[in-house]
């Protein structure tokens, strides 16, 4: 059944579309991640143009994000205010990234960065996430005691004005830490067409050294806020947000992350953690790869004119 | 008494669709021309069929190898291309008419008048004045080109010489196939009949593409008034999502 998309002004396959966001919702219940940076290149390989692509996979991951979200707060796992400061910087990050994005693909360079950001963000976080969960699987073999976590929050954390106070997080430093690495996310949320988790996550457990039990639930709000803010942006500067494409994939999606939230119980953290390493490490790779492989056609039509 | 002269040769021509709807379920269209040649004299006759979508400006950039990655060059920017052009006929277009002929009535892929204004200078060169060249230099053919065959293969240029078929003695008929990425528009449809070499009568017929109903609705709203439609479907994911996570926890 083809399904043509009023804004992107193509034809997909509606149950090939909400079989992927099935499939993506299900990897992103079990990696508790949003999944943006599966669905995006997945939209692209499929025919629709990048620039709706990402603008309106923003929509996917807000809509999916709440979901997740209101699961958490149940579970008092949100920290509302060390989320709502990183969202703020999420939010002028955001406006710079839809800016930044409309510049480049006026320069017809839009191509290039979107490959690039994905070969050396997810490269390096797959690489890294590899390693980590690969060594946590061997020490678990050879019955050795996991390694203990560094306790010592770096002292720069400290030394910066502006502290406040995070009571659920048990934390009290400087804002500007947070509000940088917001502002970061929501740089990369315009431009990658993700919510940036996968960055968000290690970053508040190794920099702001958050306990890992509000990790995921403040990550996803402050995912909600930047994502929501990039959606009405896209749309109201690029014209490039298709609601129905975003409606489709998330009729997939809710029930596949709830599926795949229930699937996670089956396996070790550390196996699931070297899972999705591989997959962000290929995903990556494969984005990467189209700048080095030889063109079929030299020329290139750019989307989007105006 | 004056011999009566014979009526000039005419060709008459007409559409089985004036207008294509465009809804969900579009999977581009087929439409149908349809016409015929009066001619009491019984010459020898051709007929063209010229196909023109609403006039979009291209942007087209070359990928070149820097450091081993392949990058885009500038855009540039083209004028004068149809979003959509077929041209049908019932002979190759060179045994038909001559170059003039067929660049002055655009009719082939090779006579499109797409051009890159905003590359051209006027110069003095070699002590002429005002010579006009383009920045792109000796690659520009190999620029119009590109336009062309990236067209071609997204179905949105074609040209067949056999597509034009006379079905019984002085009827004939051609199909026009509007592919899903067809732009909304209006479109021209020009019916030329030669003989001898020379466009002797011409018919033309206009088409519209336009989108109906929920999808027109959408286009429309997103493109007039973007912010609201922006904050709408941001109520829109959020509320699904919320529903979504309560429908569940139910459960």
């Amino acid at each position: 059944m083809d399904f043509y998309l009023p804004i992107a002004e193509v034809s997909v396959n509606a149950p090939l579309l909400i079989g992927l966001g099935a499939l993506v919702g299900f990897i992103s219940g079990l990696f508790g991640i949003g999944g943006g940076f599966l669905m995006t290149p997945v939209l692209v390989f499929l025919g629709i143009p990048p620039t709706v692509a990402v603008a309106s996979e923003s929509g996917h991951v807000a809509a999916s994000s709440v979901s997740s979200v209101s699961a958490y707060s149940r579970r008092r796992e949100v920290d509302f205010r060390m989320g709502g400061i990183l969202a703020s910087g999420g939010v002028v990050g955001a406006f710079v990234g839809v800016e930044i994005f409309r510049i480049l693909r006026l320069l017809g360079q839009a191509d290039l960065v979107v490959s690039l950001s994905y070969l050396v963000f997810l490269g390096v976080i797959g690489a890294l996430m590899l390693t980590e969960s690969l060594g946590a699987i061997l020490r678990r073999r050879r019955g050795d005691p996991p390694k203990p976590r560094g306790e010592r929050r770096p002292m720069w954390l400290y030394a910066l004005p502006l502290k406040m106070k995070f009571p659920r997080s048990r934390l009290y430093i400087s804002v500007i830490p947070p509000i940088v690495l917001g502002f970061f996310i929501g740089i990369l949320s315009a431009i990658m067409g993700v919510g940036g988790g996968f960055i968000l996550v290690p970053a508040m457990v190794y920099i702001l050294r958050m306990p890992a039990r509000m990790v995921v639930g403040t990550s996803l709000f402050q995912i909600v806020i930047t994502t929501t803010v990039t959606l009405i942006l896209q749309a109201g500067r690029n014209q490039t947000v298709d609601i129905v494409l975003a409606v489709m994939l998330l009729a997939g999606g809710v029930i596949g992350a709830q599926l795949g939230a229930r699937a996670s119980a089956r396996f070790r953290a550390e196996e699931l953690r070297a899972l999705l390493a591989v997959i962000v490490l290929l995903v990556g790779l494969r984005m990467g790869l189209g700048l080095f492989v030889t063109p079929e056609d030299p020329f290139v039509l750019m989307s989007g004119f105006d | 008494m004056a011999m009566i002269e014979a009526p000039p040769p005419a060709v008459a021509a007409a559409l089985t669709e004036t207008e294509v709807q465009v809804t969900s379920g579009f999977q581009g269209a087929r439409i149908i021309v349809y016409g015929a040649v009066f001619d009491p004299a019984n010459r020898p006759s051709d007929v063209v069929v010229i196909v023109r979508g609403p006039e979009q400006p291209i942007r087209l950039a070359r990928k070149s190898r820097i450091a081993g990655m392949w990058l885009n060059s500038r855009p540039v920017v083209f004028e004068g291309a149809p979003g959509f052009y077929m041209a049908a006929s019932t002979r190759p277009l060179q045994d038909i008419a001559r170059f003039g002929h067929l660049r002055r009535l655009g009719a082939g892929l090779d006579h499109l008048a797409i051009a890159a204004p905003a590359e051209r200078r006027i110069e003095t060169r070699y002590g002429v004045r005002d010579m006009v060249v383009s920045s792109l230099g000796a690659d520009y053919l190999d620029w119009r080109r590109a336009v062309v065959r990236l067209k071609q293969k997204a179905g949105l240029y074609a040209a067949d010489s056999t597509a034009v078929t006379f079905v019984d003695r002085d009827l004939f008929r051609a199909e026009i196939a509007l592919p899903t990425q067809a732009p909304i528009g209006t479109y021209q449809a020009r019916i030329i009949l030669f003989q001898d070499g020379q466009p002797v009568s011409m018919r033309e017929r206009t088409l519209t593409v336009e989108k109906v109903g929920f999808e027109r609705m959408l286009y429309v709203f997103a493109h007039q008034r973007p912010w609201l439609y922006g904050l709408v479907s941001a109520i829109i994911a959020l509320a699904a999502g919320w529903a979504a996570s309560r429908a569940f926890r139910r459960s």
